[in-house]
Formats: C-alpha cells, sequence, structure tokens
C-alpha cells in the first residue's frame, strides 16, 4: 500500500511500506525517467535547477544544455590554461582542446544525470567530466609535439638525474644500481616501459594511455604494480623506505 | 619528477596497499572535493583516494582541477551561465 510522506515546503513523494519501513516507491525512485525524485531536501538550489533543466522538455531543457555548455566552456578554457605550460601547447590549439572536451563532456554528463545522487553540487559532480575529457584530450595532443622514445635511456642515466651530475657517493651509486638492475630485470617488458615514461620520462598518463590503447585504470595498475616489485627488489638488497635519496649530493 | 631538484625516489615509487586506484577514486572524487572544499578531512574518511592521489599523477592532476573550478565556478546556476 502507497503512503504519502511530506518532506516540506509542499513537496511530497509517495511511498511503499515494507518490513515496516517506508521506502521511495519503485515508480519514484532516481532513475532514468524520474529523476524528479531525486532527493530535493539535501540538494541545494542551484543544483536542483540544473537537475530540472536537464531533465525538462522543450525550450527549458534547451536553454539548460546551452547554459550548462558555456558553463562548462568556460571551466574546460581555465583548466587547459592551468595545465598548458607543461604540456607546451599554445594558442588555438587550447581552444580546440577546450571545446572538444566540452562537447564530450557535456554529452556524459547528459547521458549520466540519472546517476547524479545530490552528494556534492551539480557542478562539482559535472567538473568530473570536464577533467577527465581534458585530461584525455592534451594526451592525444602530447603526442602531436612530442615523438618520446620509450626507450632505456632514462633510466640508464638514472643515478645522473639525482642531482644533475654523477652521483659522487657510493652509497647513492650502489642504490641506483640495485634499482637500474630491478627496473631491467624484474619487471615485465610492460612495467618497464610503463615505468620508463611516467616516472622518469615524465610522460603524462593519459599521453601513455592513448599509445597503447589501454585505460587509464589499466595503466596505473601496471605502474603500481611495477613500483610494488621494485620496492620489493630493493627491501631484498637491504634498502627499505625511506630511501632519503632524494635531492642528496 | 625528475625536476631540478632530482628525483624524488619515494614518491616515484609510491604504492600504498589502500590505494583505490583510478576508476574507483574517479565515482567519489566529487564527493571528496566537496568535503575538502567545506573543511572537512576526506583524507580520513577515503584513505584510498589519499592515497591514490598522491600516487597517481593523473588523477591527482583531475583533483587539483576540480579543487579549483569548484572555488571558482561552483557556484552557476542555468540562469547566470
Amino acid at each position: 500500500m502507497q503512503h504519502l510522506v511530506e518532506v516540506g515546503g509542499g513537496v511530497s513523494f509517495p511511498v511503499d511500506l515494507h518490513g515496516g519501513q517506508f521506502v521511495l516507491a519503485v515508480e519514484d525512485r532516481p532513475g532514468p525517467d524520474n529523476m524528479d525524485a531525486l532527493d530535493p531536501v539535501g540538494l541545494d538550489e542551484a543544483s536542483r535547477a540544473w537537475v530540472a533543466g536537464l531533465r525538462a522538455s522543450g525550450r527549458a531543457h534547451e536553454e539548460c544544455i546551452v547554459a550548462l555548455h558555456a558553463h562548462l566552456l568556460r571551466v574546460a578554457r581555465h583548466e587547459v590554461a592551468r595545465r598548458s605550460g607543461s604540456l607546451r601547447i599554445r594558442g588555438p590549439e587550447l581552444e580546440d582542446v577546450a571545446q572538444q572536451a566540452t562537447d564530450d563532456a557535456l554529452r556524459a554528463i547528459r547521458s549520466k544525470v540519472a546517476d547524479f545522487r545530490g552528494e556534492s553540487r551539480f557542478t562539482t559532480w559535472a567538473y568530473r567530466f570536464v577533467m577527465f575529457e581534458v585530461s584525455t584530450k592534451m594526451g592525444r595532443h602530447f603526442w602531436r609535439e612530442r615523438r618520446a622514445t620509450l626507450d632505456d635511456e632514462s633510466w640508464e642515466r638514472l643515478p645522473d638525474m639525482l642531482t644533475g651530475a654523477p652521483a659522487q657517493h657510493s652509497l647513492h651509486r650502489e642504490f641506483f644500481a640495485e634499482l637500474r638492475r630491478a627496473i631491467d630485470q624484474d619487471l615485465t617488458a610492460l612495467q618497464r616501459r610503463v615505468f620508463v615514461a611516467i616516472a622518469l620520462n615524465e610522460i603524462p598518463m593519459d599521453a601513455l594511455v592513448r599509445e597503447l590503447g589501454a585505460s587509464r585504470n589499466a595503466i596505473y595498475k601496471c605502474l603500481f604494480d611495477a613500483r610494488r616489485k621494485l620496492r620489493a627488489s630493493l627491501s631484498a638488497a637491504g634498502y627499505n623506505p625511506p630511501y632519503a635519496v632524494s635531492g642528496a649530493s | 619528477m625528475n625536476s631540478d631538484r632530482g628525483l624524488d625516489v619515494d614518491a616515484m615509487l609510491a604504492a600504498d596497499s589502500v590505494d583505490t586506484g583510478c576508476a574507483a577514486g574517479f565515482e567519489i572524487l566529487h564527493r571528496y572535493v566537496e568535503e575538502e572544499l567545506v573543511g572537512g578531512e576526506p583524507a580520513r574518511a577515503h584513505p584510498g583516494v589519499a592515497a591514490h592521489l598522491e600516487s597517481c599523477p593523473a588523477c591527482r592532476q583531475d583533483y587539483l582541477g576540480m579543487i579549483e573550478a569548484a572555488q571558482m565556478f561552483g557556484d552557476a546556476r542555468p540562469s547566470a551561465p
């Protein structure tokens, strides 16, 4: 049997009684076709307006989409500018990345708005998609500017990279010799490629994601496993964290 | 990571067992950011996400971007794009 429960502001929901507890009636739970039931009590006014606009039809919906696109574009432009220094992307390319990221983020938001549960402001929830798309697009642009070589050269120079000059202390030389040996012998070919690219060559993870055709999660798992192997190898050789070699001379 | 100051080997080899990974972190990143912006301690409530954001350069960039965007633009509403 259904009951109506008023939650304030003249808003009420139909509920079912199950096991002595009231639960939102099935047809009114948040979902693709009934987002209007999304927790109106906890949602801030702006978030409620965004969700209502996305769920509306006709002109109200179209105006919301235009407004959301304009807002996301502002955020995307700010984000690509924030990241541009490290990736050497300039001018028109920045605008291309921002536009493409906005279009794809808006598409994702429209398809996933039913997943929004009011756990944050709507805008914060939406920005995840903007950031992800900016990362993806900038990873793609990275290879246009730089054909990085994922070879072994960088880790051969590992001791030099510590201070910008050949390592002076024998202890450090021994540590890096062991680390170099572990990179060479204990990692799989893919782990070595990912670790050298990200940890030593500073290739953005999302650029590597594109290069290897894998997901970000898969690349990170590969990096994580490589790190764990190297830590185990170093531990077996008597080196344990903190390694205390950063910036040493 | 190989900056002028040299390598930070501890960061380079960071691999915390509680690390959630990228996908699980992404799922609650908006909550994490929002909790931080209201003065909460999301790292205490979500240690796996905190560990991940320390170790994953890509997700850390997304997190930093979200913090900045939410502070600067987060109060926007449809009527005032």
